[in-house]
């Protein structure tokens, strides 16, 4: 039998009276007024069970007085309950309470004393039961005080207590009625993933000045109250705010750049000034945060003398400055684009700490991923750290909308056949087909590839071992790499003669480490503005820092590097470029805003590292580090010397022609879609087509095949040795000995 | 057999809760009284707060009276020592409400413990039952209880007004007369006078015997 819950009496109101039905009172053994806690839409109710005054059965009657948080944020009762959902308390009288008063005003609690809220509190508690955790509403007495959370009742139990007169009242703080209610609002948050060093220095900032006040003050120090997010789109800077703020419980006001500027002159500054206003008038409250998203719309480099913005910006700066030592609240600000700020913004003062939050490092993203996926039922074969590894380059966002497509790939092919849901790695596969990493969404060298295997070569074997050793290596085995002290290489140079596999090769090498791949051509880099194609060669090496492990390809580079030693002129866009290429590759050091990953650990953690946690950063070190270039070219004469030397392209691999046992292979390779007679040797062809190049070889192949269908009409259905050898009449080699010579003698 | 010996402890609690219906009715009566006796005091507030405001507006070396030394501040004193009086005196009217509110509480609270002391032996049924001279044990405890916080929430409400008055916020105190008289809800006043007319039957019939 289910009870209906209905509206109480207004008599009722404040009793903390549950009225149910006389036979429901003695099957629990309840009495009057014996303290019942009865279990609603996931929290619990205090009550006192009481007959109904028709003493009808069947019906529930509750006076919310005395609730579990949850209950006052979202006070919907369900509308029938069962009666095991009443559960009768033993009681005892209370010797003492601790509780946290919520009062309606600022004012209230800032002009009266302590020992009179403490009166009002005792009166108003007098003869109420109370539970630990709960809070006692008291809003009808039409008080100043409107809550009074019970922190700790003593002696200690699970049971009702009931608060006498005797009863001491101890009242460990108050809050405001909006901070309470927000607080109740704001509790469940997403956790985060990989984030955690970040997050902690950031709480450390906003519970420092909270919590040791007088430690901070007797070190005469006053504590940072600023910090700025940088870090590409993405990484989660909004959601790491909301998240510590709602760990710390402190208050957040928004200010969204666009929303504070005005049409009017000065109504800007106004708006900046009232928002500044609200956080001080917050932060009287409690711990505040003062959250300025996307803040280079807001703060933009100051530029002439008279623009709008300028006013804005100083607008901002002064109220930073402004901002006194009674000011408890932080002011975070996040950017994507941080060189785009104010220098003056970034002082300390103003901006104390800035916190570089860069795309996620594999170990980040397994943790991004196992946060994701923690509530998704995945099946055994899901393997994280492998799905870590393929996503090169992808931040935050990126990862959710993966596991968001994966989890929609799952209930698309459920909804086919019947069974359990369970997303597995096939889903997540499908997903990474059309989720791409949105760090090189719009970087020039993005390049949708055709996997290529190994296999799929012909011959080649020591050219193929040269690559696996300097780009497979390093990712799947960098125990091995700092055992014994190796690096990887910077950079792979690829030369030998045209039409010999050396963008198939790379292909393959890209398929087979899962990196990000970009490749560029002159056709990129080059523009008519001076400037415009060393920027824009300088930024592809920024994007590709962002997503390391990454491969840079630069196909033909004779074309698009110049050499200083040939006679061009020096100041030509060509060897403008080498000098970037050469910096880029040899560089100084990375950016600071280029930083990823995990830099220190905070002292205030008291968290040690053990010497394993320091040997998986390194591995890690030594695959995220560096971009690898990779360079191909049929003139490697006309390279500069300085871009050849150990260091800079430090693998120079020669792509030879094909000898006839590569020939043979790549002849396989090439006739394996195609149905040939019995009768075709592709010995003799091999043996025959000295100085063929495999590209010659797989036209040879090709010809062949039209040649039957020119024979035998459209119904041929294979391919002759005639055939062959006709299509191979009619070709001719595309490389010389001479040429072949040239590529032999060493490079100097 | 249990019926037959409920009767006794039933006997008892009724004989209790009949002495606290008859406290509740002075207890109403002081409590009007006192009530009563407010009002002039609240009202004398509100007009020693106009007069302050009044002495705040009116520059005194403007007038005639500028040959008197410190008019201003004395008379700000003596207006100022006149409203602590007074509010000297609410206070006192305060401590009654407050004895009012206690001896109801301690009679209720007489009233429970005996309930739970014989709770094993009173069922539920012979609590709720009710006859046309007296109503049920249940309902009766209900109405102490009504009363009860009726009567804890008027004082505390008294109370806090009294406790915001502040010397320098005049438009406070000017305001108190209004403020005082709207925390009187009638409703809650029938509500006790309703209680004591639905038990004297059964107030009465004790004095029968």
């Amino acid at each position: 039998m289910s009870l209906r819950v209905l509206t109480q009496d207004s008599a009722d109101r404040g009793s903390q009276r549950c009225r149910v039905g006389l036979g429901l009172m003695s099957t629990h053994g309840l009495n009057l007024g014996s303290p019942v806690l009865v279990y609603i839409a996931g929290g619990t109710c205090l009550c006192t069970a009481w007959p109904r005054s028709d003493l009808t059965e069947g019906f529930m009657q509750i006076d919310l007085k005395c609730v579990t948080p949850n209950l006052i944020a979202q006070p919907s009762l369900k509308l029938s309950l069962g009666p095991s959902q009443l559960t009768p308390l033993t009681c005892s009288k209370l010797r003492h309470i601790k509780v946290t008063v919520v009062v309606q005003s600022v004012d209230f609690r800032k002009k009266t004393p302590l020992h009179i809220i403490n009166e009002l509190v005792k009166d108003m508690m007098k003869g109420v039961y109370v539970r630990k955790k709960h809070v006692v509403n008291v809003e009808d007495w039409d008080a100043e005080i409107k809550y009074v959370v019970v922190e700790e009742v003593s002696p200690d139990c699970d049971d009702a207590g009931l608060v006498t007169a005797k009863t001491s009242v101890n009242i460990v703080g108050t809050q405001t009625q909006r901070h309470f209610q927000r607080q109740l609002r704001d509790k469940p948050v997403d956790p985060l993933g990989g984030l955690d060093e970040v997050c902690a220095s950031l709480r450390e900032m906003l519970e420092l000045p909270l919590f040791y006040p007088s430690t901070l003050s007797s070190l005469g120090v006053s504590c940072p109250r600023g910090v700025l997010l940088a870090g590409p789109p993405g990484v989660g800077k909004t959601q790491l705010v909301r998240r510590v703020v709602g760990e710390v419980g402190a208050s957040l006001v928004v200010v969204r750049g666009p929303e504070v500027v005005g049409s009017r002159p000065g109504e800007s500054e106004e708006a900046l000034r009232a928002v500044f206003a609200r956080a001080r008038a917050e932060a009287d409250e409690g711990p505040c945060v003062l959250f300025l998203d996307e803040v280079d719309s807001l703060c933009p480099r100051r530029m002439g003398s008279s623009a709008p913005e300028n006013r804005v910006v100083a607008q901002l700066l002064t109220l930073m400055d402004g901002m006194d030592q009674s000011d408890r609240f932080l002011i975070v600000g996040a950017t994507n684009r941080p060189d785009s700020l104010d220098p003056a913004l970034r002082r300390p003062g103003r901006f104390d700490r800035e916190v570089v939050m860069g795309a996620p490092t594999q170990q980040q993203r397994e943790a991004i991923l196992g946060v994701l996926c923690g509530k998704m039922p995945l099946a055994p074969s899901v393997d994280m750290a492998d799905l870590a590894q393929r996503t090169v380059g992808y931040v935050g966002a990126d990862l959710g909308a993966l596991s968001r497509e994966a989890a929609m790939c799952a209930i698309r092919h459920d909804a086919q056949r019947s069974g359990g849901q369970e997303i597995d790695m096939s889903h997540f596969q499908q997903a990474l087909k059309t989720v791409l990493p949105s760090c090189l969404r719009s970087s020039l060298g993005r390049t949708d590839l055709a996997p290529v295997s190994w296999e799929q070569i012909g011959g080649l074997q020591d050219v193929k071992l040269k690559l696996i050793q300097s780009i497979e290596w390093p990712m799947k085995h960098p125990d091995a790499f700092m055992r014994l002290g190796l690096r990887r290489p910077r950079g792979v140079l690829l030369y030998g003669p045209p039409g010999c596999a050396k963008t198939t090769l790379v292909r393959a090498a890209a398929a087979a480490s899962h990196c990000s791949f970009l490749s560029v051509s002159g056709a990129d880099l080059y523009s008519p503005y001076v400037g415009d194609s060393e920027r824009a060669l300088a930024q592809l090496f920024q994007q590709a820092r962002a997503c390391t492990p990454c491969i840079l390809f630069l196909d033909e580079i004779d074309t698009v590097i110049g050499s200083r030693s040939g006679g061009e002129s020096p100041n030509s866009v060509q060897t403008r470029l080498l000098s970037v290429l050469l910096n880029e590759l040899d560089g100084v050091g990375f950016k600071t805003l280029e930083r990823r990953g995990t830099q220190r650990v905070l002292q205030a953690e008291g968290h040690e590292q053990s010497p394993a946690d320091q040997q998986k950063l390194d591995y890690q070190e030594v695959c995220n580090k560096d971009v690898m270039i990779i360079a191909a070219t049929n003139r490697p004469d006309s390279l500069d010397s300085a871009l050849l030397r150990p260091g800079r392209l430090d693998q120079i691999i020669y792509v030879p022609p094909p000898d006839p046992e590569a020939r043979l292979a790549i002849l396989r390779v090439c006739t394996g879609s195609m149905p040939v007679d019995a009768d075709v040797c592709l010995e003799e062809l091999a043996a025959k087509t000295e100085l063929y190049s495999g590209a010659d070889l797989e036209k040879l192949c090709k010809e062949a095949a039209l040649l039957t269908l020119q024979d035998e009409g459209m119904g041929a259905c294979s391919i002759k040795h005639t055939n062959f050898l006709k299509s191979l009449d009619a070709m001719s080699p595309s490389l010389t000995a001479q040429q072949i010579n040239t590529y032999q003698t060493p490079l100097s | 057999m249990s019926s037959e010996m409920s009767i006794p402890s039933s006997l008892a609690l009724q004989q209790v809760l009949r002495k606290s219906f008859q406290h509740l009715e002075t207890n109403q009566k002081t409590w009007h009284s006192v009530l009563a006796e407010c009002i002039p005091l609240v009202g004398s507030v509100g007009n020693l707060a106009q007069q302050l405001r009044a002495l705040s507006n009116v520059n005194i070396p403007n007038t005639p009276l500028q040959a008197f030394p410190d008019l201003q501040q004395r008379l700000h004193f003596k207006l100022v020592l006149a409203l602590d009086i007074v509010l000297e005196k609410l206070n006192e009217k305060l401590v009654l409400l407050q004895s009012v509110r206690d001896s109801h509480s301690n009679q209720l609270m007489a009233a429970f413990q005996l309930y739970e002391r014989d709770a094993d032996t009173l069922d539920l049924y012979t609590c709720t039952q009710r006859s046309p001279v007296a109503p049920s044990i249940a309902d009766m405890l209900e109405w102490l209880q009504n009363a009860e916080l009726y009567y804890k929430q008027q004082f505390l409400k008294r109370k806090t007004l009294l406790h915001s008055l502040m010397p320098d916020d005049l438009s406070l105190l000017e305001s108190t007369p209004e403020r005082w008289d709207s925390l009187e809800t009638s409703s809650g006043e029938e509500y006790i006078t309703d209680t004591l007319f639905r038990v004297s039957f059964f107030v009465e019939s004790n004095k029968g015997e």
